[in-house]
Formats: C-alpha cells, sequence, structure tokens
C-alpha cells in the first residue's frame, strides 16, 4: 500500500518536471474573514428588503413556497395550514435552543404530533427510536443560518440540536428564519464560510452544512424534472419579520 | 488611399482542385472593388489536414515552404476559414523553433484574411451586388466561427446584398460534420450530424446555403446533391459575382 | 424488517453472466463500429436528441443572464492552474485538516489500491449493505464489482445510477447516467425488478424508487461518495447532488467513504464559491444545484447522527504523472458535462459507444489518462474538431488542441496504424513538391472519369465510397483554378 510519504513524494517528483502553464493564482481571501463578515452584516442591515424580495423571487422560481410571519408565535399556524392541505400529521423539529423559539405547544395546538430534536446526545436505544420518528415524519421544521438571495438557497448548519436529516427525510421542508441570515450573494455567503471557518472549533463551521436549493430534484429519466426524490419534494420558507 | 491595395489569392488545395469558380469570383469581385490581385506560384495546400490529423512534421514542413511563397503579398485572401485559421493561428507556432521562419510566419499572419474579414473588416465594402435574388441562409463554419472568432463578417455582407433576404439557420453554429479526415474515418456520425444540419438547412426555406469554407461546403453540397434538395449550397464570393 | 434484496441478491454472482452477455458483442467491436452502430439504433438517437438539446439550450439561458459568468470562468481556470502549480502543499494541508476534523485519509496510487483500501474499510466495520452517491472516480476503478465480490451489497442511489444498476450497464453521460434510455424502457426494468406493472411515467418511477431506496439508507452500514471539491483550508468535502442522495449518504450509514482523484482539492471557501457558480449553470443549468453539502469530518461529538467514520482515499490512477504532461489541462476538468451536450459526436453516439468509463470530448483525454495513448488510437479521431467543447467549458480546457496533440502523440509512438502514417506522409511530401502537385488533377481526371455523371461522383469503389455512400463528391474541374491563373491574369 502506497504510504502517504510516498504518494506525496511521486506529486513531487512529477510536479518537479514542470512550471505549469501559466502564472496562476487561486482566489484572494478576506485577510480577516471576521472583519468581513461583519461588513456584510453592516451592509444587509440597511439592504436587507431588497436582498428578501430577491429571495422570495429565486425562491418562489424553484417552486419554493414563501411565506412572511410577524412573529414566531405565528409559524405553527402556517405549517398546520398546509400540513391540513397535505393530510401530514408528524412533524419532527430542530430543538428550541436550536430554532430560537419553543414552538412545541403551538405545533401541538395545531394538532400536529410534534417531536423536537434534543440538544444533547442520546443512548443507543432513544437514537434508534429517533431514528424510526425522523423516518416516518412528514414535516421537518429547521432555522436557516444563511437566506441568499441571488440563488434563493438557504444554508443549514448542523450540530446541536439541529440534526442534518430533518431537512432531508421528511416530504415537506419548513425553514424559519429572520433578516439577520440574509445575504445577497453567493460571494457574501463565502465571506461567512471563511468567518465560520476561521476557529477550526467554532460549532458554525459545522458538521455539515448544506446549501439547500429549491426541493429534491431528478431529470434522470428523459429529463422530464421531477420533485422529491429522496430528499422534501416541498420546500417552504418561513420569513419571520419580527 | 493614394496606391492601389495588392492582395494576393490563398486558392487552397479544395478550392483550386474542386472549386476553381470560387477562386475567380474572388479574383474579379477584387478587381471590381478596385484591388490588385495576384496568385503566388508554387501554392499546394495549407497542411491543416496534416497537422489535424497530428501529423505535424509534415506540416511544419508544409509551413515552412508556403510562408515565403507570400513574402512579397500586401495582403493575403482565402477563401476558407479553416486554412486562414491555420495560417493565421497555427504557422507562428508550428515554426516556433527557427526565428527567422517564425517571425515570417508572425508577419504572415497578420496579413492573412479570410474572404468576407476582407471585405468588411479591411475594405470595408458591405454594399455588393448579388448574383442571385430571394432567401439565403448561413452556415458558420466552425474555424471562421470559433478558430478565428468570426460570425459578422459573413452576415454583414449577406444582410446588405440588394434583393436577398438572409434566413438565419437554427444551429447555424454546429458543425455540418465533415471534420476533414472525420468525415471519412467515421463516416456514419459524419452522415449523421449532416442530415441533421441539412434538416435545419431545409427548415428555412432558403434556395441557397451559404458557407465560407470548401471543406464544408463539399460536405452539406454533397448531401444536398445526394438528396435531391433544391437548395444549392455556394461560397459567399459566388454569390457576389458580377450580374452574369 | 426483511430487507429489501431481489436487486442486490441478482447483482451477486448471476451479475457476471449477464454483463458478459451483455457486454460481449459491444466489446468486441472497435470503436468506429460501435459509433456506426449507434447512429442507427433510433431509440438512442431520439434520447440524445431531445436530451443534449435540453442541456444546451438551459445551459446558454443561465449563462445569458449572467454577465460575471466570462470572468468567473477565468478565475475558476487560474485556480485550478495555481492548485496544480502547488499540489503537494494543498494535498498536505488537506490531509492535515481532514485528520483534524476527526476524518481518516488514504492514499491510493492505483485503481487497485484504492479499491483495497475502501474493501479494508468496509470489511474492518462488517459492512453489509451499501449505499452510493454517484461517483465517476468510483465508476473508474469498477468499484462495485469489487465489493459485490467480496460479498457486500451495493445499491446505487443517484435515480440514474439506480436505473443503469437494474439494467446491469455504465452511466452513458456523466450527469446524467441513463440518458439514453426512454421512460418506457425504464419502467420495464422496474417492472422486472419490483414483479409489478410500472406505468411509464417518471413521476411514478420516481415514487417507487424513493421508497426502495430509502429502506436502504436507513439500513446501510456504509456510504461511499466521490467528491466534488475538497477545500483544504479547512478539510471540508464538497458534495454537489441534485436529488438529496449525497446527503442521504452522508447523514445515515455509520461509515462514510470519500472517493476523490487528486486534482479535485482547491484551497479554500473563498475559491469554492468561485467554482459553485459555473458548475451548476454548466451542468444543467441550474444557478445551484438542490444540495451542495460540506462535510467536514465525522459526526460532531454534539450530533444525534451522523457517521462515525469518516474516510477520504485520495486517488492518483494516472492523473500525477500527467502533471508533466501534455494531458495536464484534463486535470482541470469538474465533470459537469457541458462538453458532451454540445459535442456533434456525442450528440450521435451516445455515451456508450466511447466504451469506457468517461465519455463525450473529456473522455477521450481522461481515457487517455487513465489507460495510456494506445487506448484512445481510435478515440482520439473521434472529434471533428469543431471547438464547440472549448467554448463551453467552465474552466476552457482547450480539448480540440489536446486530442490533436494526442493524435500527433500516435504518429510519432507509430501507434497509428501504418498505412495511414503512410499515406499522409505521403501526402506531406508531395505538398512540398508543387511540380509534381500539378500533376495530381490531371490523374484525378483521368481516375475519375468512369465515374462522373454531370460535374458531380455518386459512387466510388472501396475506400473512397465512405464517403460517396452518403454524399456526392464534386468532380474534379476541368481546369483547376492554377490552369485557369493564366488566362484570368490577362483580364486584369
Amino acid at each position: 500500500m502506497t504510504t502517504r510519504a510516498e504518494f506525496m513524494e511521486r506529486v513531487r517528483r512529477e510536479m518537479a518536471r514542470t512550471r505549469g502553464l501559466f502564472p496562476a493564482r487561486v482566489a484572494e481571501r478576506p485577510a480577516d474573514p471576521m472583519t468581513a463578515a461583519e461588513l456584510v452584516r453592516r451592509q444587509l442591515a440597511e439592504r436587507w428588503p431588497q436582498a428578501l424580495e430577491r429571495f422570495r423571487q429565486e425562491f418562489e422560481r424553484l417552486s419554493g413556497v414563501f411565506h412572511a410571519v410577524a412573529s414566531p408565535s405565528e409559524v405553527p399556524a402556517v405549517v398546520g395550514r398546509i400540513a391540513r392541505e397535505r393530510s401530514a400529521r408528524r412533524l419532527i423539529t430542530w430543538s428550541a435552543s436550536a430554532l430560537g423559539a419553543d414552538l412545541g405547544e403551538g405545533f401541538r395546538g395545531e394538532g400536529l404530533d410534534a417531536v423536537a430534536m434534543p440538544d444533547d446526545p442520546v443512548d443507543e436505544a432513544a437514537a434508534r427510536e429517533l431514528r424510526a420518528i425522523n423516518a416516518a415524519a412528514e414535516i421537518g421544521i429547521t432555522g436557516a443560518d444563511l437566506a441568499i438571495g441571488e440563488t434563493g438557497t438557504l444554508v443549514l448548519v448542523s450540530g446541536r440540536g439541529r440534526p442534518r436529516s430533518t431537512s432531508l427525510l421528511p416530504e415537506y421542508h419548513f425553514a424559519v428564519f429572520d433578516r439577520r441570515a440574509l445575504v445577497e450573494t453567493l460571494e457574501q455567503a463565502g465571506v461567512m464560510l471563511e468567518a465560520w471557518h476561521a476557529d477550526p472549533a467554532d460549532p458554525m463551521s459545522g458538521g455539515v452544512i448544506n446549501f439547500i436549493t429549491g426541493p429534491s430534484r431528478t431529470a434522470d429519466i428523459e429529463l422530464t424534472l421531477t420533485r422529491g426524490v429522496h430528499g422534501p419534494r416541498e420546500v417552504h420558507a418561513i420569513f419571520v419579520s419580527r | 488611399m493614394t496606391s492601389k491595395l495588392r492582395v494576393s489569392l490563398m486558392v487552397t488545395c479544395l478550392g483550386d482542385m474542386f472549386y476553381p469558380e470560387v477562386g475567380v469570383a474572388i479574383v474579379r469581385l477584387l478587381r471590381r472593388l478596385g484591388v490588385a490581385v495576384d496568385f503566388p506560384a508554387g501554392q499546394t495546400c495549407c497542411g491543416l489536414p496534416l497537422f489535424n490529423s497530428g501529423y505535424h512534421r509534415e506540416a511544419r514542413e508544409v509551413a515552412r515552404r508556403t510562408v515565403p511563397l507570400f513574402r512579397e503579398s500586401e495582403h493575403v485572401v482565402v477563401p476558407s476559414g479553416s486554412c486562414a485559421w491555420m495560417v493565421k493561428q497555427e504557422y507562428p507556432g508550428l515554426l516556433a523553433d527557427d526565428a527567422g521562419a517564425h517571425r515570417e510566419a508572425q508577419s504572415l499572419a497578420a496579413r492573412t484574411w479570410e474572404l468576407s474579414q476582407l471585405l468588411v473588416r479591411k475594405l470595408g465594402v458591405t454594399r455588393l451586388p448579388s448574383r442571385v435574388k430571394g432567401r439565403v441562409t448561413y452556415h458558420d463554419s466552425c474555424h471562421l466561427l470559433r478558430g478565428l472568432g468570426e460570425a459578422e463578417s459573413p452576415r454583414t455582407v449577406l444582410r446588405n446584398l440588394e434583393g436577398v433576404e438572409l434566413v438565419e439557420l437554427p444551429g447555424a453554429d454546429q458543425c455540418c460534420g465533415f471534420g476533414g479526415s472525420f468525415a471519412v474515418r467515421l463516416p456514419e456520425v459524419s452522415t449523421s450530424i449532416l442530415d441533421k444540419k441539412l434538416a435545419s438547412v431545409e427548415s428555412t426555406g432558403a434556395e441557397c446555403l451559404v458557407a465560407c469554407d470548401a471543406g464544408c461546403l463539399m460536405q452539406m453540397g454533397g448531401g444536398l446533391a445526394r438528396r435531391g434538395s433544391r437548395v444549392k449550397a455556394v461560397h459567399l464570393a459566388q454569390l457576389l459575382e458580377d450580374g452574369a | 424488517m426483511a430487507p429489501a434484496k431481489p436487486a442486490l441478491e441478482r447483482s451477486g454472482p448471476h451479475l457476471r453472466e449477464e454483463d458478459t452477455l451483455l457486454s460481449a458483442p459491444v466489446e468486441s467491436r472497435s470503436f468506429p463500429e460501435r459509433a456506426a452502430g449507434a447512429t442507427r439504433d433510433r431509440f438512442l438517437q431520439q434520447a440524445l436528441t431531445i436530451a443534449t438539446t435540453r442541456f444546451v439550450a438551459s445551459r446558454d439561458e443561465v449563462f445569458a443572464a449572467f454577465p460575471q459568468g466570462d470572468a468567473l470562468r477565468d478565475r475558476a481556470r487560474q485556480i485550478k492552474e495555481a492548485v496544480l502549480q502547488r499540489l503537494d502543499h494543498y494535498l498536505e494541508q488537506l490531509t492535515a485538516n481532514v485528520e483534524r476534523a476527526g476524518g481518516h485519509v488514504h492514499f491510493a496510487t492505483t485503481a487497485e489500491e484504492a479499491r483495497a483500501i475502501i474493501l479494508d474499510i468496509a470489511r474492518r466495520n462488517q459492512v453489509k449493505l451499501i449505499v452510493k452517491g454517484k461517483s465517476m472516480a468510483a465508476e473508474e476503478i469498477h468499484l462495485n464489482e469489487a465489493l459485490e465480490h467480496a460479498g457486500m451489497a451495493v445499491a446505487e442511489t443517484d435515480l440514474g445510477e439506480y436505473i443503469i444498476q437494474l439494467a446491469h450497464e455504465r452511466p452513458s453521460h456523466i450527469i446524467a447516467p441513463a440518458i439514453h434510455k426512454t421512460k418506457a424502457q425504464i419502467a420495464d426494468l422496474f417492472a422486472r425488478e419490483l414483479r409489478r406493472e410500472v406505468a411509464a411515467d417518471p413521476e411514478v418511477i420516481t415514487r417507487l424508487a424513493r421508497g426502495t431506496l430509502r429502506e436502504k439508507f436507513l439500513q446501510a452500514d456504509m456510504g461511499i461518495t466521490g467528491a466534488n471539491f475538497a477545500v483544504a483550508d479547512t478539510g471540508t468535502i464538497v458534495l454537489v447532488t441534485n436529488e438529496g442522495n449525497g446527503r442521504m449518504v452522508t447523514s445515515l450509514p455509520r461509515v462514510h467513504v470519500a472517493l476523490m482523484g487528486v486534482e479535485k482539492v482547491i484551497p479554500s471557501m473563498t475559491d469554492l464559491v468561485i467554482f459553485l457558480q459555473i458548475l451548476a449553470r454548466s451542468a444543467t443549468g441550474q444557478k445551484l444545484s438542490s444540495y451542495t453539502t460540506l462535510v467536514r469530518g465525522p459526526r460532531r461529538p454534539t450530533e444525534l447522527e451522523g457517521p462515525q467514520e469518516l474516510h477520504l482515499v485520495l486517488m492518483d490512477n494516472g492523473r500525477v504523472r500527467q502533471l508533466a504532461g501534455t494531458l495536464r489541462e484534463a486535470l482541470y476538468c469538474l465533470r459537469c458535462g457541458a462538453c458532451l451536450n454540445v459535442c456533434p459526436v456525442y450528440r450521435q453516439i451516445g455515451g456508450h459507444a466511447y466504451g469506457d468509463t468517461y465519455p463525450g470530448p473529456i473522455g477521450i483525454l481522461m481515457t487517455a489518462m487513465l489507460r495510456g495513448t494506445p487506448a484512445v488510437k481510435d478515440l482520439a479521431h473521434a472529434s471533428s474538431l469543431c471547438g464547440a467543447c472549448a467554448e463551453v467549458c467552465p474552466v476552457r480546457i482547450d480539448i480540440p488542441r489536446m486530442l490533436i496533440e494526442l493524435r500527433e502523440h500516435l504518429d510519432r509512438e507509430k501507434i497509428a496504424p501504418w498505412p495511414e502514417r503512410l499515406l499522409f506522409k505521403a501526402c506531406g511530401w508531395l505538398l512540398g513538391r508543387p511540380a509534381l502537385y500539378r500533376l495530381a488533377a490531371p490523374l484525378a481526371r483521368l481516375g475519375q472519369a468512369p465515374f462522373v455523371r454531370d460535374g458531380r461522383i455518386r459512387s466510388l469503389p472501396s475506400f473512397f465510397g465512405r464517403w460517396t455512400r452518403t454524399r456526392d463528391l464534386p468532380a474534379v474541374a476541368a481546369r483547376t483554378f492554377g490552369e485557369r491563373w493564366a488566362a484570368l491574369a490577362r483580364e486584369a
């Protein structure tokens, strides 16, 4: 088996035989990602309404469904209405601390079987049970760490109380966010990624970071667009304006 | 302009053997435009077929003997975009090892024009009489379009021809399937590409299919003739012949 | 619950027989024969026309509305070149950061080593069922066969790959593996597999696949993916998918193995964002694919799910040798498939005729890289050099130029057939002798005389028939231009 040293040695040997095809530079990164991210946030503090409008347009173009509510307490009513239209009851949600609001009562008030993901790791038996619940869930409620106007993309970082599969296994995914998540461009999202990774221990550097741009889709059969292959067939964005 | 512009014709191998009327049309056209035309002796082929098939030593020798033939030429006109591309884009590189030859090749490259480019970009001529009337369509030959980046000059000439309506060919920028030896290495594939091109040509309702490359004309003209189509494949120069 | 195994059982030992039966006639034919056969396959022609036309239109549309696209393509090309110039540095950095995040990194010089590494990981984890995301690298090393041979069940989970697996075929397009199949053919496949009626409706078929594959995701012990990118600065593996199978594979099984060619490493998140802006646009005409998944290490202690082990296999398999080779530029490739969709040859023959893992114009270069130049003796000529591929390539790989260089190599190394070499060399010799060259026309006129009607030739024997079977040939003119010049000169 090739060792790391042998492998790298071979790479270096071949590299030494050429100077390359032309002078080239990699992308220029923000010198201080934290400051750069802060600058983006300051710009968005003023421009967020335009960013939101662009997000809505792009998101709807992807067949996403956009909702706006005044406060988090109104989220369950929106979800409840859609759930009744789709005859869906089983709901899983990120933990209250991950969402920044405890909506459990609200969901139950809408007649939904809501299970919130725990913040702390659980034993194996409980994990198996959770997986069964997740697999059977029809509705998944998550937050969103970024909402990118240019592409209608929701960015979700996995971590404590925010499992990877809440936005993946159910047929209907709802992402709840407010204006702090809004950025205009992928380039700005790139600045955020740099800032999140500036400290490797930062929880925002994720286990997994997912950029979600519309529902799960395929065009593998005669290039006919079909939604909901493996992931959600519907994605809803709920903007909380408070 | 005080002194008359002098242009040498590089007729190309296909132009010489199969389409001499194109060369004749170019000579007469340029003369009518007040250009002095000559035809340097000793021309054979630009070497593109050799080059594209990977026979670079042979192509280099062809380039080495072709460049000096045009040493005295003020400008050189070529009826095929692919041969113009060969001279302009590949000759200097092929002769890179020999400083003198390389310099001369670069000079030739700068003085070489595909016909429509010479007309529009050098002579500034756009309004010309046409031999035919009616509907024509234009196929972009790959080397002229993507090799030399020229889509506009031929269209400018065609659009300004009196009594001629230029209809855009759907998929005009797609290859006709000629590709030199490709046409006989993979004849079924070449023909399948051609069939789609010709279906598109016939969908335009044009009577005349214009191109600026002898290779494409051989392929498309050959296909049209075989299917008994009423569409004629012609070189741009053939449209620009005087009245008769 | 009983594992849903029929598909996997069938892909066990039986596969080998069926495979041979299915592929034997294909493999025994030469490339020109396969290509000619493909042009006669009406189903294939129809499927190819629909698919490539839509892909091209979507791509053109999305780039037309993206004025910064051209500049980003230039940036992306530069980044790829810059990475290759310091490849050792970025690979070391990537390795260190993957390990820091709790992952394991392996080094595979050959396909065989890559297979052995992955098999070993699977065995140590007592893996029975593997779910796979779409990976050309895994196709390249024939990973499924190796895993199945070792008694493991492998389920492809990309819908297109799943279809191909059911049909015991290989992908025919880099991003749309089942592009050559009609919905009726696919419905038949599912019907046979599930032993029930299946309507020829993409919606219905997709629902069925969702149900079947969902079970597998939940039961699988190990997930295998490729990697679209790996970010050296953070040790992040990036997967771009539309279906979400890549997310399933990296979220649910307890082991995740990512296999990638060394050239996929990029420096930073800032570089990643540049590539993301052009990748989906080039591939499918989307601004972004549905899911871009950034995986950094195995499950965190704070997480409820995610793999407990993460392995990254860095693969050479012919790539490293090209750092100083003529195919270096092919190492920029993002595997978007745009060059396939615009290629007039691919559009006629589809992916299978190319006969190897990577089809289309870039596939010829990849095949040369993986198997050596003699393997592309015929394939190197599967291009009219029209240049459409270079025009759409997001990192502007000059594919036509590299094909010409491959052809040059075929002559130089005397791999090209000797009659061809003799013919071209004779032509070269003749073109250097204008006095002799001038005799060609009169001789041709003599030779063609029996075949000419109205200035055209409709039929010629032997080799020349390759032209005249489908096209007329103009006769050599009664007087060449050279022969007319003297008179023409006097006109002035």
